[in-house]
């Protein structure tokens, strides 16, 4: 039996004003309301609200053998209510089906794991309560912002109570001549490790409405097929898991609607559920599937699924990230150390990756990516108008 | 007495201190009843007849092509600005003018030379400065476009004295005193040693010097500058004359102190390109800040050297400390320069450097770097070697413990800066026209 398991990020940041030196001290807003106000609604309009509506409408008619999992993070579902509350009503909606797994992890899609163990456990743990508070979920499945993971992540994770599994990316380095299909354990047999099948992710979330690629257009027959064929080599009953793992924004907002996305995904499920050997599973589900001793594996490096290297360098590659992100953290502690309630909200909120992501600097390959993603002009005024919010909440506090 | 003047700046047309400086010497000289006809880079062919003091901020213009002046006189401006966008004056100084043919440059003009009454001497300075002011560059070609117009100027207008800034008008003035025969002052504002912070370009040495050599008299801003052309481009010292330049303050300028740190502040304000020294200033930087963490800098302005200097910052891990401003306007210079303790100039070469004696007029503590004309008319600021960074370190490390010392040096700067006048700069150019002309009528014997 092979189970699709569909994950979907769900991530929205503040993006930061464009803050001027002259502009610090004068405690006046840093995060631009306006534009994020405008990406919340032009996301909800153009992905969030036809995607939840489509997806019910798939859940409620293949009766619970169609499932799906979202990690939602807490800046998202903030800006929701601020500035699109029934999108947060139709993932409660979603909720409510009970064919819907919700994922856990920080709060601020931050890199705290990276820099700050005890804000990392605390952005967890409210995570974790806004799960309990919004849907009524106990988060059992665990994914590091971007999916970064490294084998100190397992161990972390496996000491906070209820979570059983981690998600990551299938990098081929650490696989080698493995294959992702499978679960498999931490370096310490402690914790279910499941691997985003990339291949088929990116052909969706990337590749779908390329006229380049030379499997352009992808119909649902022709993946339904590539999926089927994955089955070919497991002849001894083992139970596979296809992780398809992607931003949920790639439906309508990175894909158009024109590009049929919508089509496609309404019609694959019933393709696969007419395969009797297919089905689909939720992450959690998948620690009782595995119906075989499960390989542990070493992640001794830290991966990510950002980019062709798979690494850090997308968040952490040149001195402007990683002279921001580092004074931020020593911020952050003096903050707390404060104990200003205010400031410390406005802290966490500059701990989002995206802040670091904007300041990426190899524009060549993945820089495309980024560019797209980014509010500012050139990574160098992202680096200063983030350098400046420092400044300026460091005057706030002392 | 009347000047012709050829200005690559001149406020609105702003790109660097060089406006500033025309500006407050023409108004100067204006105001002591020297008349100017001056010549910009303009988009229209007009120059500009000024005749009195507030002539230097309405600036009157008149159109060479008679048809285009009476529609240019009947056309109601509301505001300035208006008036000076139908001339072609843009603030942004590289969209200056078109380019036009250009071709002809070299052989229309070469026959003012040929004639019997060129001297070998002044046909080597000629092909010195034409075979020199050559390449695709759009600066260069602009330059070029300016001399070839310049000629028309030279002809129509009447005038006593050629008056011109820095190499870019250089060829306009030469062209200018072939044709009339009149007088030649070359003003050195900054060489190309000083802009290139080493040798630099050598065409434009070239230019430098044929301009100096043809000129009757060259003003240097400063001793310093002086002594630049001297042993750089061997001028004869009984040619040159040293005139500083002077600043002052917009009369809507605010003085008082409006913070945006609470640590000590030390502020870099000028172009980022490396006659600055801004690479100086980072490295500074970096040791006060491991003796006083909590002190902020501030790089102010925009130039070539911005993004690496942003990018060694965040090298050097100066956290939130070391912070870049961007482009400022004219308020927003103030504001920076109310929030600051301690400014810092550290030039590889300087020959006057306004910007130093304006921060000081804030009651700001000023360091500034031995290689600059502006530490030769002022006491009270540190002259410090540029590369001298460890000493500039310890310098702003006392100040910062001792800032009643700081601000005491910070007042006593103000009021000498305060007497420095445009005024007195205008006296000594007058005089040196007087002399000038009266040394021209004697060898003529009042023919021309």
């Amino acid at each position: 039996m092979l189970n699709v398991v569909f994950y979907f990020q769900v991530h929205q940041p503040y993006r930061l004003r464009h803050i001027n030196l002259l502009d610090i001290g004068h405690s006046n807003e840093l995060f631009d309301t306006k534009l994020n106000s405008f990406v919340m609604k032009k996301v909800a309009e153009k992905c969030y609200l036809p995607t939840n509506k489509l997806l019910l409408e798939l859940i409620r008619k293949h009766e619970g053998r169609f499932k799906i999992a979202y990690s939602i993070t807490g800046t998202a579902i903030e800006q929701f209510k601020l500035y699109s509350p029934e999108v947060l009503d139709s993932f409660k909606e979603l909720a409510a089906t009970g064919c819907v797994e919700f994922i856990g992890e920080t709060y601020y899609h931050s890199l705290a794991f990276l820099y700050d163990t005890n804000e990392f456990l605390d952005q967890v743990a409210m995570h974790r309560k806004l799960m309990v508070d919004e849907f009524g979920y106990h988060t059992e499945t665990f994914r590091n912002t971007e999916l970064i993971y490294q084998d100190r992540l397992s161990d972390i994770v496996f000491e906070i109570e209820g979570f059983k599994t981690i998600i990551t990316e299938g990098v081929d380095r650490i696989l080698n001549w493995r294959s992702p299909l499978y679960a498999y354990k931490n370096y310490s047999k402690d914790i279910n490790l499941l691997l985003k099948y990339y291949k088929l992710s990116d052909d969706i979330a990337f590749r779908f409405s390329n006229r380049d690629w030379p499997e352009f257009p992808l119909t649902v027959d022709k993946f339904v097929n590539w999926v089927d064929h994955l089955t070919l080599d497991e002849k001894k009953g083992r139970n596979q898991f296809l992780n398809l793992f992607m931003d949920y924004e790639t439906f309508g907002e990175h894909q158009w609607a024109e590009t049929g996305i919508f089509d496609f995904m309404y019609h694959f499920p019933e393709e696969v559920l007419k395969r009797p050997h297919l089905g689909f599973a939720t992450p959690k589900e998948t620690t009782h599937l595995a119906n075989y001793q499960q390989e542990s594996l070493s992640f001794p490096e830290a991966v990510s699924w950002a980019d062709e290297q798979r690494d850090l360098s997308a968040w952490l590659e040149n001195d402007m990230q990683k002279n921001a992100i580092e004074t931020m953290y020593e911020l952050l502690f003096r903050v707390k150390q404060k104990g200003d309630e205010k400031l410390l909200k406005i802290a966490r909120m500059l701990t989002t990756s995206d802040h670091f992501y904007y300041m990426f600097t190899k524009y060549f390959q993945d820089g495309d990516v980024h560019k797209y993603f980014s509010p500012y002009d050139s990574p160098d005024q992202a680096y200063i108008y983030y350098i400046n919010a420092l400044a300026d909440l460091e005057e706030r506090l002392s | 007495m009347k000047i012709l003047m050829y200005s690559w700046e001149f406020p609105p047309l702003i790109s660097g201190g060089l406006a500033m400086a025309c500006y407050g010497m023409v108004k100067a000289l204006l105001s002591q009843g020297i008349k100017i006809d001056l010549v910009l880079p303009t988009k229209e062919m007009v120059y500009f007849p000024l005749r009195e003091e507030s002539d230097a901020d309405t600036m009157p213009a008149v159109f060479l092509d008679p048809i285009v002046q009476s529609r240019f006189i009947r056309k109601k401006f509301s505001t300035l600005q208006e008036k000076l966008d139908f001339i072609g004056i843009s603030s942004h100084p590289e969209s200056y003018f078109q380019l036009a043919e250009i071709n002809e440059f070299l052989t229309v003009k070469a026959d003012y030379w040929k004639s019997d009454t060129v001297t070998l001497e002044e046909h080597e300075l000629w092909e010195e400065m034409t075979t020199h002011l050559q390449g695709d560059e759009d600066l260069m070609k602009k330059v070029q476009e300016f001399t070839v117009r310049a000629e028309r100027f030279a002809a129509e207008l009447s005038y006593d004295l050629i008056h011109v800034h820095d190499w870019l008008t250089y060829p306009a003035g030469m062209l200018a005193k072939k044709l009339s025969q009149k007088p030649l002052i070359v003003h050195i504002h900054a060489t190309e040693f000083d802009r290139a912070g080493g040798p630099g370009d050598e065409r434009i040495h070239k230019i430098e010097h044929a301009g100096m050599m043809y000129a009757d008299l060259v003003i240097a801003v400063s001793q310093y500058t002086a002594q630049m052309i001297m042993s750089r481009y061997r001028i004869d010292t009984g040619r040159i004359r040293i005139v500083h330049n002077a600043f002052s303050m917009p009369d809507d300028a605010v003085y008082s102190k409006q913070r945006l740190f609470k640590g000590p502040t030390i502020l870099f304000l000028g172009r980022i390109t490396i006659q600055k020294g801004p690479d100086y200033f980072l490295e500074v930087a970096e040791r006060v800040l491991k003796v006083h963490p909590s002190a902020r800098f501030i790089m102010a302005g925009t130039g070539d050297m911005a993004r690496k200097l942003l990018r060694r910052s965040a090298f050097l891990r100066l956290k939130n400390r070391f912070l870049f401003s961007g482009f400022l306007d004219r308020k927003q210079v103030e504001r920076v320069l109310r929030a600051s303790d301690i400014y810092m100039l550290p030039s590889v070469s300087e020959p006057f450097g306004i910007a130093p004696l304006e921060a000081m007029a804030y009651g700001i503590t000023a360091i500034i770097s031995k290689q600059s004309g502006v530490a030769e008319v002022v006491n009270h600021a540190f002259k410090i070697d540029y590369w001298d960074v460890d000493l500039m370190a310890d310098t702003i490390n006392h100040l910062i413990e001792h800032p009643e010392q700081c601000k005491k040096m910070g007042t006593e700067g103000k009021h000498e800066v305060n007497r420095i006048q445009w005024d007195e700069a205008a006296n000594k150019i007058r005089a040196h026209y007087s002399a000038l002309l009266a040394d021209f009528l004697r060898q003529t014997g009042g023919q021309n």
